[in-house]
């Protein structure tokens, strides 16, 4: 026997539910803001296409990079440098990171003040690009290495500080429970119920932020915080191209292996 | 000795959970508190440790005054007593031992605990606590690959590592099948007599309940309404607790067979 139509399932399931006036509402908005922001900048891709047909000493510095730039003693030294700038910046930020997150939680710090405080630090520090961090360390202590280290320093602390936060919501509250019923104090509560939940994610996390720090190093020299960046500034000034794309084309390569290393290391850890 | 005194609690949002409490428990007492859910026993439990506040009246434990203990005072309680919890309440991801040593946080100073050094004495009192409840050798192992029963004598160990006065245990079997709930009651009492813990157990099975309590408490929306040994536990007692006649559905042994 064959189901007719009236008798099936399917015409007996609840009628559809209207997609939501919110959702309809943002993507609308959302394509509106888009086409007028265009109109308004007067962006037109003919126009960007017309300027790199024309002749252009950078495009041609692209096409022909300096790869002596590779074993230029200079060079060389700016990206140890850079190098260098990511890994003590992720170094030292990460720890405090890890600190920063868990006394942004209730059940790390019950205080309610001092959360708010943690809290509004966390937010606007988030709040600040690496660049800009650059900029007011270099108008602080002057140009060099040290605002470069400064400024990773805060960028580690907002992004290794917010995602952890993320997870540390999700933690079972049982340990938690369970060392507060023992008579732990609220850090050796973390130390031994929370911590050793959140390590696989939290180690993934400082990995990540030290692929971003070996990136913003580059461009954090821009403003004069040291590294390749400064190097970088350095040729375009002198308008020599084929040396600026060589060095970008080094530090391609360099990023390119971290971050392959980076992401396979973060695959065995979650 | 624990002495609940005209002791309540009133949650936030109006829930009356516990009305006018008056229990005395001597030290070394086995006793089973039994209950439908929401009548109080969790509260009752979690009041003994200050995990849950008294709203009024008083509560004595061990010689504190647990309403007016300040946050020192309540972690030395706390170290006091054992608890045990239906969901076990380990960390998964570290290994069974580590999970026991959460027994000694209230002894062990805090930067020891941070940089993950127990003192020698600490991990032997662990040690011997694993070996009470016959698991010693899963002691490296993590303690999400152990199945649900070892699981819980991994609880136990962890709040025998306390070296209590007073174990509570909160619906220890409930996430158990019945073998295996008769096998960690059976190492409550064993280490109740033993080590002459006093012991104070949530249950929802009335057979359980008569077979290894020495008294048995009845609480019924957040009043007491039996208080005695097991074998006084008759038909009537069970309808006051449970404002009904007893069915299958009490009894672990019979709701098994089904």
């Amino acid at each position: 026997m064959t189901a007719t139509e009236s008798d099936s399932a399917t015409s007996r399931l609840p009628p559809k539910p209207r997609p939501s006036t919110f959702a309809v509402g943002t993507t609308v908005l959302a394509i509106v803001v888009t086409i007028i922001t265009a109109i308004d900048v007067n962006f037109s891709l003919a126009d960007g296409i017309r300027n790199l047909a024309n002749k252009n000493s950078v495009i041609e510095g692209l096409l022909d990079p300096d790869w002596g730039q590779l074993w230029s003693r200079r060079s060389r030294e700016a990206f140890i440098e850079t190098f260098q700038l990511a890994v003590l910046g992720t170094a030292l930020g990460a720890p405090v990171a890890l600190v920063l997150a868990l006394w942004s939680t209730r059940f790390g710090n019950p205080n309610f003040w001092l959360r708010g405080m943690v809290r509004t630090f966390n937010n606007v520090n988030r709040a600040i690009p690496d660049l800009l961090w650059a900029l007011i360390w270099v108008s602080a202590v002057g140009i060099g290495n040290l605002p470069g280290l400064l400024a990773l320093f805060f960028f580690t602390l907002a992004v290794t500080t917010k995602l952890t936060g993320d997870t540390l919501e999700a933690v079972d509250r049982g340990p938690i429970e369970a060392a507060d019923a023992s008579g732990a104090t609220t850090t050796e509560m973390l130390r031994t119920a929370v911590v050793p939940q959140i390590l696989p994610s939290y180690s993934s996390f400082v990995l990540y932020n030290f692929e971003l720090n070996l990136r913003a190093s580059a461009v954090i020299g821009l403003v004069g915080a040291g590294g390749l960046g400064q190097r970088i500034d350095f040729f375009r000034n002198r308008g020599e191209w084929s040396e600026l794309w060589g060095l970008v084309v080094m530090f391609f390569l360099v990023v390119f292996l971290v971050e392959r290393l980076s992401v396979s290391l973060r695959r065995r850890l979650v | 000795m624990i002495r609940f005194e005209n002791a309540s609690v009133t949650y936030p949002g109006g829930v009356s959970a516990m009305k006018n409490l008056d229990i005395e428990i001597d030290d070394g007492e086995f006793v089973v508190i039994v209950g439908l859910s929401g009548a109080g026993k969790s509260t009752m439990i979690r009041a003994v440790n200050g995990l849950v506040p008294l709203t009024s009246g008083s509560l004595e434990v061990n010689g504190h005054d647990v309403p007016d203990l300040d946050r020192a005072g309540m972690r030395d309680l706390r170290g006091e007593i054992g608890m045990i919890f239906q969901e076990f309440n380990l960390v998964d991801r570290t290994s069974v031992l580590k999970n026991v040593l959460m027994g000694r946080l209230s002894q062990v100073p805090t930067w020891r605990t941070l940089i993950g050094r127990y003192p020698a004495a600490d991990v032997e009192i662990a040690a011997q606590a694993l070996e009470r409840v016959e698991i010693l050798d899963k002691a490296r192992v993590r303690a999400s690959d152990l199945s649900g029963g070892q699981r819980q004598r991994v609880g136990i160990a962890r709040a025998l590592a306390q070296e209590p006065k007073v174990i509570l245990a909160d619906e220890p079997v409930a996430s158990l099948d019945p073998p295996t709930s008769h096998v960690v009651m059976r190492y409550l009492q064993t280490i109740s007599r033993d080590l002459g813990i006093t012991t104070i157990v949530n249950l929802h099975f009335l057979d359980l309940a008569t077979a290894y309590a020495d008294r048995i408490i009845g609480l019924r929306n957040g009043e007491l309404v039996f208080d005695g040994p097991g074998s006084a536990c008759d038909e009537t007692v069970f309808e006051r607790i449970y404002g009904r006649s007893l069915t299958a559905d009490d009894t672990m042994a019979k709701q098994a067979a089904l």
